[in-house]
């Protein structure tokens, strides 16, 4: 299970917050943790390059992306390696509605699209589409082009 | 919490957020656009993403609110705007409308579902399942199977989806799909092949023969993503485990799939094969090798994510194989200096399990410095490595004992020190060579403790161990040291040191009276008493002599009795004539009960949450009844109930009974208070007559001496039963006493008394009594753990009932069974419904229940239950339970 996504500002501030299957109770708690995290472990971290840590029995992957930072956190299949697929497929799908590595300003204009894009990649603690051509065209309700 | 503020209260002129100054309210005043006759497309997506960013941020709406922008919302599907059309879907989901209100929109989902343009479909599929109920999917099923074989990758996957999530809520319609996953299974998209693959190992897992089959036409054919080959080698894997057991002939099936993987040009299918591999069974180094060769060269990937999947991989294999690790010792200590933590603390802790002898001096070295960086719960596991290490190569101790003694100086929190101060109390004892050093550096750890329980352990410890070394008396100054600086309990634990040194050092002795002579004078009153109890012990206050037997076992003596129970024992001592004894405590030590059992061969489900512990009051009703001796021989509690109240609320006496089953007694506890301020009730008893419950014989009374006004007692009875059988009765409850009449005024009882009676409520055992509520992490796991060979699966009708919830209930409550999964509730105006149940049945047998139901037009309702246990009989037990 895909149980996090979290986008936060370079201070930490939440932009997008996505749980799967973690008690409401818990949510707090898990967002100081990654929080934390990234303050310690981000900075002078290249865009997209992978940060992993583990924490109980969970598996945290997250990265940079121009002024945002992205953590995903996922427990059984969901891996360190699973992560670092479905980060990779957040990160491109992000890239591509801003067109490049997004200020937060931008990250915020585009929010909607954005939210559309997470909704195609994990859909309830599940990965569903993981190609960023296909997520762009399903964004905008257009059939995949391979097919 | 400053830093979790919402992005709008950042001020920033330059860079303002597009959300700056949001707010619910007008945010839901807005969102009566979505009412407009002429409906302005982009303004509606706006106010869309406005709600996702509310939604997004952790915002909750009531009830009232969102039901308002739900209905709201639905009036957008007359728009034509593709974009807000994909807004629109989203924001239904995330609004997870309850279930009487989605009818508003499943017409127009059904409409979007067999729309021409596809992903319309797709998308209807998505939101109708999210928000669909047992009645709605029977009605949309016939669709859902066309989708998950359409052309259409998209529908195709949502279909699937949809599945998977749907098998927990409604397995019965989704395993009847199984054709049409299976059909997808060989879809030549990448992602279909994917979700298929997932729903159909789902659908089919437990049937062993269906998996094994899936398997073996997957591993030949062509599995087109990396994603779906992760799937198939762990199902492979299963498949391994559940045979290996039938083939003993030495060629593992399968092996060579797995090896091949390897080389696949996927990282992630390369190192989900590694880790297949080296859990295997009974692996050999033969089959391990090519596994552990690509984890090793992964050691040096530029990816931190890799490096830490391989070391993570490697950590566990060094646990069970630590010479098949050895070869990556050069990788795994350039890792030490990794800037990711976890990667730097889990190659030091597998260099600790698979170093050699020669090499401890270097990696301690490396170690000392890394130390310093890291958080106390990685230090802890270094610890704890160490630890092992020195008990491997007891001739290391010198340095690996320095080492602790040095980060026993450095910072750190209290669970840390006492990881050092375990480890290095368990190497004074079992390296004899490393007592001496272990016990001074222990000695400079309490001069400048700040714990004061590890400062009493020490001295305690100092106090056995101390006196044996050859110079005893050179631990004297650390110890008196703690008589002068420290607070009241580490100077009682320090003067108690110094009497031991006393009694097993005559050459001491007459020094240690002068130091226990000042204690005298200490301002707590716990040090003085130690203080003169052993100057007379020891002959302080006269002549010097040699120290007898008696006094020894005083003072080294262990207790012999479990604190917890002596401390029971004195709360439960009525002050009479009679002295308290001793000897009535009881000697025997409650362990811990129900421990989740895994059966061995099979892989624990593990990561989720621990089954559920026994309660506290349960702990509370076990130490009190241990306490009592007539009791103190029926072994183990099993279960207590919760209290039934046998009298109606506000009489003149109160009373509740617990019972407490054990497996071959039942003892009630009577709960009772008096509440009448005249009345002071002498020789409680309950007398019980058991003539509607033959299989239970009366063993034993334990009355209440005393019952004043408001105090509540206890008066207990017990009975014997026969073992392992499910004895059930009723019985029937008199309350006895002797009344005596007290004046209020002074609150003195007169002398004499008169005897009385007081008719209680029945009370029952039923079957659930012999059932605990202990749950499972993972149903389908814990279920397929169990396995079919004691399985029974039998059809009871139920007869009309009032709803099927009435039903369902009726039946949890029979069996007194944990619900999982959150199945014991049933959806409304559903017809059938699935419950998961688990428990462990006396004898501490695990039992695991599915039971399916059905309601047809006149409210008959028919059940089919299957119960898995791990015992034969007891599986029995538990449909003859519900079949009487």
């Amino acid at each position: 299970m895909l149980l996090a996504v979290l986008i936060t500002n370079s201070e930490g501030n939440i932009l997008v917050e996505r749980f799967n299957g973690v008690p409401g109770e818990e949510r707090l708690h898990w967002r100081s943790f990654l929080v934390k995290l990234g303050a310690d472990n981000l900075k002078g971290v290249k865009n997209e390059e992978l940060c992993v840590a583990s924490h109980k029995s969970v598996y945290i992957v997250y990265t940079v992306l121009g002024h945002v930072s992205i953590y995903l956190v996922g427990k059984d299949e969901y891996d360190e390696l699973a992560l670092s697929e479905a980060i990779f497929v957040v990160t491109s799908a992000i890239k591509d509605v801003c067109g490049k590595p997004p200020t937060e300003r931008l990250f915020l204009d585009k929010y909607g699209r954005i939210c559309l894009c997470l909704d195609e990649i994990v859909w309830k603690g599940l990965l569903e589409n993981t190609d960023k051509d296909r997520i762009k065209r399903l964004v905008r309700l257009k059939p995949p082009t391979e097919f | 919490m400053a830093q979790f503020v919402k992005k709008d209260d950042d001020r920033d002129e330059e860079e303002y957020s597009p959300f700056l100054g949001i707010e619910k309210g007008s945010v839901l005043q807005e969102a009566r656009v979505f009412n407009d006759p002429q409906l302005d497309s982009r303004r509606c997506s706006q106010v869309i993403t406005k709600l996702l960013y509310l939604l997004n941020q952790g915002e909750t709406f009531t009830k009232v609110e969102a039901t308002e922008v739900f209905f709201a919302v639905t009036k957008l599907f007359q728009s034509k705007d593709i974009g807000l059309r994909r807004m629109v879907y989203l924001i239904i989901k995330e609004l997870s409308p309850s279930s009487d209100e989605v009818i508003i929109v499943t017409s127009s989902l059904m409409k979007d579902m067999n729309s021409k343009t596809d992903v319309y479909r797709a998308n209807a599929i998505r939101v109708l399942c999210r928000i669909t109920d047992g009645t709605l999917l029977t009605q949309i099923e016939r669709y859902l199977k066309q989708a998950i074989v359409d052309k259409n990758p998209v529908v195709a996957s949502a279909a699937l989806v949809s599945g998977i999530h749907l098998l927990q809520t409604n397995p019965e319609i989704v395993k009847r799909w199984s054709n049409e996953v299976q059909e997808a299974v060989q879809s030549r998209a990448a992602l279909v092949q994917f979700h298929a693959l997932a729903l159909l190992h789902q659908i089919r897992q437990n049937d062993r023969l269906a998996v094994s089959k899936l398997v073996t036409s997957l591993t030949r054919g062509t599995v087109r993503s990396p994603l779906a080959q992760c799937l198939l080698i762990r199902y492979t894997s299963q498949v391994i485990r559940e045979s290996s057991m039938n083939n003993q002939s030495g060629d593992r099936p399968f092996y060579d799939y797995l090896e091949g993987c390897l080389r696949h040009k996927a990282e992630m299918v390369i190192f989900e094969a590694a880790r297949a591999i080296t859990e295997l069974n009974g692996v050999t180094s033969r089959e391990l090798t090519p596994a552990i060769t690509v984890l090793q060269l992964f050691l040096s990937s530029s990816k931190p994510v890799l490096r830490f999947a391989a070391v993570r991989t490697l950590n566990k294999v060094a646990m069970t194989h630590p010479m098949a690790v050895t070869n990556c010792n050069i990788d795994m200590e350039s890792l030490i200096s990794d800037q990711n933590r976890s990667i730097a603390t889990l190659a030091i802790t597998t260099l600790l399990k698979t170093g050699n002898e020669s090499g401890v001096d270097r990696l301690m070295k490396q170690i000392t410095n890394f130390m310093s960086d890291i958080a106390d719960e990685f230090k802890i596991v270094v610890v704890d490595a160490i630890r092992s290490l020195c008990l491997k190569f007891p001739l290391k101790y010198r340095s690996l004992m320095n080492f602790l003694s040095n980060i026993l100086r450095e910072e750190g929190g209290f669970e840390y020190k006492k990881a050092i101060v375990d480890s290095i109390v368990i190497l004074i004892r079992d390296i004899p060579d490393a007592k001496e050093s272990g016990l001074l550096h222990l000695c400079e750890f309490i001069e400048d403790c700040e714990f004061t329980y590890l400062s009493t352990q020490i001295l305690h410890f100092l106090g056995v161990e101390g006196p044996k070394t050859s110079d005893p008396s050179k631990y004297i100054r650390y110890i008196y040291n703690r008589v002068i600086l420290e607070n009241a309990t580490v100077r009682a634990s320090a003067v108690s040191t110094l009497a031991k040194f006393g009694a097993m050092v005559d050459s001491l002795k007459p020094r240690i009276f002068i130091l226990l002579r000042r204690c005298l004078y200490d301002n707590d009153d716990e040090v003085r008493d130690r203080a003169t109890l052993y100057l007379n012990t020891l002959g302080g206050d006269g002549s010097v002599v040699e120290t007898d037997k008696d006094v020894k076992d005083f003072l080294f003596g262990s207790l012999d009795i479990p604190l917890v129970n002596l401390e029971t024992s004195l709360k439960n001592y009525e002050p009479t004539e009679e002295q308290f004894d001793i000897s009535s405590v009881p000697k025997e030590v409650k362990s811990q009960p129900l421990a989740e059992k895994k059966s061995a061969g099979k892989k624990p489900t593990a990561l989720g949450a621990p089954p559920a512990a026994p309660t506290s009051t349960v702990d509370a009703y076990e130490k009190l009844l241990s306490s009592i001796p007539e009791f103190s021989t029926f072994g183990q509690l099993f279960k207590s109930s919760a209290p039934v109240e046998l009298t109606e609320a506000e009489t003149e006496y109160a009373v509740n009974v617990v019972k407490h089953i054990f497996d071959k007694h039942v003892v009630f506890q009577y709960n009772c208070t008096n509440t009448i301020p005249e009345q002071l009730l002498e020789n409680v008893i309950v007398v019980v007559d058991a003539s509607e419950a033959e299989e239970f014989a009366e063993v034993a009374t334990k009355p209440l001496k005393a019952l004043p006004y408001d105090t509540p007692g206890q008066t207990f009875v017990a009975f014997e039963k026969q073992e392992g059988v499910l004895a059930v009765g009723r019985f029937s409850n008199e309350l006895k006493f002797i009344v005596k009449e007290v004046d209020p005024s002074t609150g003195e009882a007169e002398e004499d008394g008169v005897e009385d009676e007081y008719q209680l409520e029945d009370s029952e055992i039923v079957a659930a009594d012999y059932m605990l509520k202990v749950g499972v992490s993972n149903f389908r796991n814990a279920w397929e753990s169990l396995g079919p060979d004691f399985e029974r699966i039998d059809e009871y009708g139920l007869g009309p009932r009032e709803s099927l919830s009435e039903a369902v209930n009726a039946v949890i409550n029979l069996l007194g069974m944990q619900p999982c999964e959150g199945t014991e509730v049933v959806a409304a105006n559903s017809r059938s419904h699935s419950c998961l149940l688990s428990g462990v049945y006396i004898g501490n047998v695990k039992v695991l229940v599915r039971l399916s139901f059905g309601v047809d037009s006149s409210k008959e309702v028919a059940m089919k239950l299957a119960v898995r246990s791990e015992d034969e009989s007891v599986s029995d037990a538990i449909h003859e339970i519900v079949a009487n």
